[in-house]
């Protein structure tokens, strides 16, 4: 048993990582990769609000109605997207000013959604915990490479420490919308080719 | 009158909805591959987010604001964006089929996507009136069937084309939405 | 029919413990919310306008009645004495309205200093009213009994170069604070006399 719930939770850090391997979640990654320091903030959002919620629909899977499970999901997504939103103003107010719409819109992300109809609906709750919780973290490194990567070039930092030193002049079009496209496809390129064949 | 054509302009163009403020990626991603489920799936949007403008922006002014209940905006405006999809999608079935067979598949993966939830919050902390509330609901959907249709156009001709293994897909997809991104980045001194 | 009852049913019972739920996160969070809020809009203007006091007048704040609506008053404290306070007020800019606070000494009634808190003015030109110090210092030591105008209106005040109509917005919000400062004293004189700061530092 400790076993599978070792290997549902590495999964999620290779085998399935989003938004790489489960091509889910793009418009955050897009949005809040900008610099790394917002991509850590939206990813304990995403690891707090995903593995919260895995293990809840997991707990009461039996007693949902299958006709309104997703609405059932969906309220039990919102309502810790909701606290994480009043938590963040209370404690990290900058950080929740720089993240913007994109922390009350975790609950469209479709990462929250399919897991809960794809792994907890059918699992049990421990399995569901390790699920959550490695494809959380996942998603976080995942963002955290890609914002490295747009704010080492983009800014000349990284966490806001100077990278290159003063001299350098900051490649703005990496921290700018289409630099975003751009730098994710060309990541997902080099993931493809890690692939097995 | 002004303030509309500006509101429209801005809304379309200078933040589009895909390109700029990188919301409703999945279906642009996703559907995008034929043109027309990029016109179905645009034409949805289109229709349901005007309507889901025009319900949140009621829900938040007369419900929410006067009992002090702000902090639950999330919470209603996903239930109201996907109950509001059922209903649409019920009354399409019984009353107009025609309709109903063209945009009916798209109806449910609406629910989902962050366009709708997102312009919806956008309004809000706008605080538009319920005018320009409508208004700006619209263009910004016109806006993403706009960047939809163009990018499926794209995306029809890199079919043919012989792209390398790795990059296939979506992939290719995503680079090719930055040029496309970067097209929309002449717009910006237009509005000021 | 006893389906579609116990669908509703768990719909309903879901979303009854999600909002209680959240409700209750709401009460514990809320007065912290609103500080944070405060220090991060307001914070640094206050902070310049309060040079050198004592305390934080984000938590020594008080909410005074204004006809309908609450005006929140910061206090800054001075020598162990509240000394001065501060309170928000706006005028139409050229983009909007221009937030503007408003130090008062309340011994001597005069200004002991402004800064802006919000603007949509254009960057660089009229956004000088909030980052140019040689504007602002110019309220300074203004009494309440005096209206604030523009030198182009007649009055004392040299306009930015460039953003007569920002400038003309500032002296309007200072107007603004000063009069509701004058309608609201008595009240604000009679909290002040029972007043205890929260958090002092030396």
């Amino acid at each position: 048993m400790v076993k599978r719930a070792v290997n549902e939770f590495v999964k999620g850090l290779w085998e399935e990582i989003p938004p790489f391997r489960l091509v889910l979640g793009l418009c955050p990654t897009l949005a809040v990769t900008k610099t790394v320091e917002n991509a850590l903030g939206m990813g304990m959002a995403v690891i707090f609000v995903l593995t919260c919620s895995n293990v809840i629909v997991s707990a009461v899977r039996n007693l949902i109605p299958k006709q309104v499970r997703i609405a059932c999901f969906i309220v039990v997504i919102a309502t810790f997207v909701t606290i994480v939103e009043l938590v963040m103003q209370a404690f990290t107010y900058p950080l929740y000013l720089k993240l913007g719409i994109f922390i009350p819109l975790i609950v469209v992300n479709c990462i929250l959604l399919g897991r809960a109809e794809a792994f907890a609906s059918k699992n049990g709750v421990i399995y569901s915990l390790a699920d959550g919780l490695g494809i959380g973290i996942g998603y976080t490194l995942a963002l955290s490479a890609l914002a490295s990567i747009r704010e080492i070039f983009g800014y000349g930092t990284f966490y806001h420490i100077s990278v290159f030193g003063p001299s350098f002049k900051p490649f703005s079009f990496m921290v700018k919308a289409p630099g975003a496209f751009v730098c994710l496809g060309l990541m997902l390129c080099i993931m493809n080719m890690f692939k097995k064949k | 009158m002004e303030s509309y054509i500006v509101l429209v302009i801005s809304c379309i163009f200078v933040n589009n909805i895909l390109l700029m403020q990188y919301l409703g990626n999945c279906p642009f991603l996703g559907v995008s591959k034929r043109m027309e489920t990029a016109v179905g799936m645009a034409m949805a949007v289109i229709f349901v987010l005007v309507m889901a403008g025009a319900v949140t922006w009621v829900v938040n002014y007369y419900i929410l604001k006067p009992y002090d209940l702000e902090y639950l905006r999330t919470l209603s405006f996903i239930l109201v964006i996907a109950s509001l999809v059922q209903l649409v999608e019920m009354f399409l079935k019984k009353n107009i089929p025609a309709l109903y067979a063209g945009l009916g598949i798209y109806l449910p993966l609406i629910t989902t996507n962050c366009a709708v939830l997102g312009v919806c919050l956008i309004n809000m902390k706008e605080e538009y009136d319920f005018i320009h509330t409508l208004v700006s609901s619209f263009s910004y959907a016109a806006g993403f069937g706009l960047a939809l249709v163009l990018f499926a156009a794209i995306r029809e001709r890199i079919l043919l084309a012989r792209v390398p293994k790795p990059l296939q897909d979506t992939s290719i997809g995503l680079v090719t939405a930055g040029m496309l991104s970067l097209a929309f980045f002449g717009f910006k001194g237009m509005i000021h | 029919m006893r389906d579609i009852l116990k669908l509703f049913l768990a719909v309903t019972i879901f979303s009854a413990i999600s909002g209680g739920l959240l409700a209750f996160v709401r009460s514990a969070t809320q007065a912290r919310i609103e500080y944070q809020q405060l220090k991060f809009v307001k914070g640094p203007t206050l902070k310049e306008i309060m040079k050198g006091c004592q305390n934080d007048p984000i938590v020594d704040r008080f909410k005074v009645k204004c006809g309908k609506k609450e005006k929140t008053i910061f206090v800054g404290v001075f020598n162990g004495k509240p000394k001065v306070i501060a309170l928000e007020a706006f005028g139409k800019g050229f983009h909007g309205d221009i937030g503007v606070m408003v130090g008062i000494d309340v011994t001597t009634d005069k200004i002991l200093g402004i800064g802006v808190t919000t603007h949509g003015e254009t960057p660089g030109v009229g956004s000088r009213v909030k980052t140019d110090p040689s504007f602002r210092t110019q309220f300074k030591g203004v009494s309440v009994n005096e209206s604030v105008k523009v030198k182009a209106d007649g009055g004392q005040i040299d306009a930015v170069t460039g953003a007569t109509i920002s400038s003309r917005g500032v002296c309007k919000a200072v107007n603004n604070a000063l009069a509701l400062y004058k309608k609201l004293k008595p009240e604000i004189l009679k909290r002040l006399k029972n007043f205890k700061s929260k958090k002092l530092s030396s």
